[in-house]
């Protein structure tokens, strides 16, 4: 452990000096969001990390919490509606626009029942665990215009590590409810997670061999550079650009580990109930669903913070194109909800294990002699 | 470490803001314990047994296959962060791939030997292939 942290942090080093002056990157001059506001208050040492450090992560914190609250009970429901030519929503404020409020309300005010014979303190605790792990890893996410929380060397692996703490959440909500729906989903959804982790991961490597580095802002930063140039139209060099496949792949892998359709076995409606979720009622229910909906957007910030270039983007500041670049994932996410058939549990993992994996391994490779053909 | 004291602080708003959720809604909503509301919900039958049952042995093979192919990507990740800075400082490709070529080659053999021997393959179990109806 001691010595791939070591390795890790030299090898880091060595990476931020080389793209430095060989790539001649132009970075924004902006410091961490937590290191802002410490200088913003005027405090420093530790009494001014741990100050920055909490009100950075509130702002950051609610920020995901209102776009999932709109994405949630609102978008959700208006995007399937226009792919089935229904209206939806559409009756309490602006476009149906404060039913995100009825909602909240309605849900938080329904009687929290306890089924028999669930594990008490498992059975509480995953509510807590599955939203925590979503919303750990925006803590590296860069959103540009200087929110980004924080900016630690391994950054890339921190989110992925933050990410993954949702199937114990899962696997706790699933084996301690008691319920034969819940057991299934729960083992489904690990074994989602487990089968499709590899493929994401392997590929995000393939990002950091183009890159050479782990942190976020470094990744980002790489992508600014210009691929080729069309028409006095500089197109940047974002690694979906440079690596289509890879990106395919990497998003391919990303709708599993949010399981989402067409790999939404751990809910799976038509088979399974709603899988480890069937016995949950109340703001228990509002945890799970939430925290499932900060992993989609989760999902949608690492793609577009390792290939849609971050928060770059004419004419409008980085935050917005980095939110839009969210969205555009959520949306992709909501169309494939609408329009890709579920695959069967055992065709998920063939597709996982003899499929993915495969070609994920053949992308690193692939990618690892075409960086040492052109470097 | 100035950084991981923010991730820390994030830690801890993110557990916070479910507490408070809870803690909300245990003051707005009404309990009415009633016998009945309490069974687990199976499709509205009477529920039969407990849930801790033996299911399919399927998902063991996955997870232990998993640990493998986990720790596999961690060792790669550091060859990845230092492989474009070594090249560029001028270090031979050959040095450079190959060991982790033979690492991946040792890897899929593995992958090959274990689908071989039905470790991805989905088990059926004898029941359900009895009583299949469809091919």
């Amino acid at each position: 452990m001691k010595a791939s942290w070591v390795l890790l942090q030299n090898g880091n080093a060595t990476g931020n000096a080389t793209n430095a002056t060989a790539g001649g990157v132009a970075r924004p001059p902006s410091a961490p969001l937590a290191d802002s506001i410490a200088g913003m208050l005027g405090l420093d040492g530790v009494v001014g990390a741990i100050v920055g450090g909490l009100i950075g992560a509130f702002i950051i914190a609610n920020v995901m919490m209102a776009t999932t609250a709109v994405a949630g009970p609102w978008a959700k429901r208006k995007i399937t509606a226009a792919f089935t030519d229904r209206i939806a929503v559409n009756r309490v404020g602006p476009f149906g626009l404060l039913i995100i409020v009825a909602d909240a309300v309605r849900l938080l005010s329904k009687e929290l029942i306890v089924p028999d014979g669930v594990d008490r303190p498992a059975w509480d605790i995953a509510p807590i665990v599955i939203p925590f792990s979503a919303l750990l890893g925006f803590a590296v996410i860069p959103f540009g215009s200087g929110l980004q929380l924080a900016d630690p060397e391994t950054g890339l692996v921190f989110a992925f590590a933050a990410a993954s703490i949702a199937s114990l959440g899962v696997v706790m909500a699933g084996y301690a409810s008691n319920n034969k729906y819940s057991l299934l989903g729960g083992l489904r959804a690990i074994a989602s997670n487990i089968a499709y982790e590899i493929p994401l991961i392997v590929t995000a490597a393939s990002v950091v061999i183009f890159a050479g580095t782990l942190q976020m802002s470094e990744i980002v930063a790489v992508q600014q550079q210009t691929l080729i140039e069309i028409g006095g139209v500089a197109i940047p060099q974002w690694f979906a650009f440079v690596n289509p496949f890879a990106f395919a792949l990497f998003i391919l892998a990303n709708l599993a580990e949010i399981g989402r359709n067409p790999f939404d076995i751990p809910e799976a409606p038509t088979e399974i109930v709603a899988g480890f979720q069937t016995e949950y009622s109340s703001v228990y229910f509002v945890l799970l669903y939430l925290g499932e909906f900060i992993h989609i957007f989760l999902g949608g910030a690492l793609a577009a913070a390792l290939f849609l270039g971050g928060p770059s983007g004419p004419v409008l500041p980085g935050f917005v194109w980095f939110y839009i670049k969210m969205w555009a994932f959520f949306l992709f996410t909501q169309w494939a909800r609408s329009a890709v058939p579920r695959l069967r549990v055992d065709q998920f993992l063939d597709a996982g294990w003899k499929g993915m994996l495969v070609l994920s391994f053949a992308n690193l490779v692939l990618t690892a002699i075409l960086v040492g053909v052109i470097v | 470490m100035n950084q991981w004291i923010a991730v820390g602080a994030l830690g801890v708003v993110a557990v916070g803001i479910p507490l408070g959720m809870m803690a909300a809604s245990s003051m707005l909503r009404p309990t009415v314990p009633e016998q009945g509301k309490s069974a687990i919900y199976e499709s509205g039958e009477v529920p039969t047994g407990t849930a801790r049952v033996q299911f399919n042995i399927q998902y063991y093979m996955v997870a232990l296959l998993f640990v493998i192919f986990d720790v596999e990507t961690v060792l790669i990740f550091p060859w990845t962060v230092i492989y474009r800075p070594a090249l560029e400082e001028g270090v031979p490709l050959v040095t450079l791939l190959a060991p982790m070529l033979v690492f991946i080659g040792i890897l899929v053999v593995g992958l090959v030997w274990a689908w071989r021997n039905g470790a991805v393959e989905w088990v059926a179990s004898p029941r359900a292939l009895k009583e299949k109806t469809e091919s």
